[in-house]
């Protein structure tokens, strides 16, 4: 169970409900306000909390969570970057790969999340965009996104692919 | 004339039908193996006043996939005879109106200007989607194979695929997934 509550939410107080002459001060009011919100149950998963009791003391402390993903990595010997090190030839309908390198709404990490080198980076930036042209990764889009390719405006419902080669980096 | 013989005549002179299905397939490409069948290239008694061509069913060809910004780009050209009377339709608006025109154009266009051509293209039977009446279907007897592999959207994969596919970055220790 998550509980989140916002000590300031002023959220009820609707934009349009208000006349022309508050909207500014109503801004004013809430964008100064600082929100902190508390969470109940784990949102972020990266620590977990933990108590320990010993005799007279109760010790409750954050443990870093193993990553979902360390089971699953390629081993890296090489002082290069993991693209580099692999010695993978990436192209853009390799989408369990380039899901790795973006957010949910399917922005590109930036390069020291990802810790590629700087032409890798752009390399896989290049084939992200050409996958989600594609619409090879509906499921990692905006939320305001129509989520099926088929119902894209114009020329980007039909179906496209890309060349590689025409990279340049 | 013994029976093999006999068979072996039938045959060579039987028409064929294939199948092909033309999702996510580059339209011109298709239309060069498509040649190949249609016009009877790859039969050993292939002569041009030998009427010797293959039937081809294609399916799906709203599916078809066209390289990078083709779509908005490629212009298809039509006059209708009349002072004024040009007009140019991009490839996507073509495609919304009939999506089988593009790969009919492509097959035509692939093939020489020949008294031969239109017959040829008769051979041919395009359909949109895979809803073939059952009375072509009943004659197919082969399958040609697609040139391009089709990619597999990520949503198309099960959830454990997706978790257990080999992973090439890890997040830092302190990352806030997102
Ligand atoms: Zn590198």
């Amino acid at each position: 169970m998550t509980e989140e509550r916002n000590l300031c939410d002023l959220s009820f107080l609707k934009m349009n409900m208000l006349p022309l002459k508050l909207r500014p001060l109503l801004k004013a009011l809430t964008s100064n306000i600082e929100i902190r919100n508390i969470a109940l149950s784990s949102v972020l998963g990266i620590k977990e909390i933990k108590q320990v009791q010993n005799d007279k003391e109760l010790v409750i402390y954050g443990e870093i969570q193993p990553s979902p993903r360390e089971p699953y990595l390629l081993k890296n010997e090489d002082h290069c970057c993991p693209i580099c090190a692999s010695g993978l030839d990436v192209k853009h309908t390799d989408v369990l790969i380039l899901s790795q390198f973006v957010r949910s709404d399917g922005c590109m990490l930036p390069k020291r999340i990802t810790g590629l080198c700087k032409s890798q980076q752009k390399r896989m930036g290049s084939l992200v965009t050409m996958a989600q042209k594609a619409g090879l990764m509906p499921n990692l889009t905006p939320a305001w996104s129509k989520k099926d390719p088929k119902r894209r405006y114009r020329w980007k419902k039909f179906n496209t692919y890309f060349d590689e080669s025409t990279i340049k980096c | 004339m013994s029976a093999l013989k006999r068979v072996q005549q039938w045959a060579t002179f039987a028409r064929i039908w294939h199948i092909y299905d033309a999702t996510w397939q580059n339209p011109f490409d298709s239309a060069q193996l498509l040649k190949k069948y249609l016009m009877g290239l790859y039969k050993p008694i292939y002569h041009p006043m030998n009427d010797c061509g293959d039937h081809v069913i294609l399916i799906n060809s709203a599916d078809i996939a066209l390289p990078g910004n083709e779509w908005q780009k490629r212009v298809y050209f039509h006059h209708t005879g009349y002072p004024g009377g040009a007009s140019w339709t991009l490839a996507w608006d073509l495609h919304t109106k009939d999506p089988t025109m593009i790969m009919r154009k492509a097959v035509y266009n692939g093939m020489d200007g020949n008294l031969q051509r239109r017959y040829t293209m008769q051979r041919l039977h395009i359909f949109p989607d895979a809803n073939v009446p059952n009375e072509l279907l009943g004659n197919v007897s082969n399958q040609i194979r697609q040139i391009r592999p089709v990619p597999k959207r990520l949503d198309h994969y099960s959830e454990e695929e997706v978790q257990t596919a080999p992973k090439v970055i890890d997040y830092p220790k302190d990352y806030v997934v997102r």
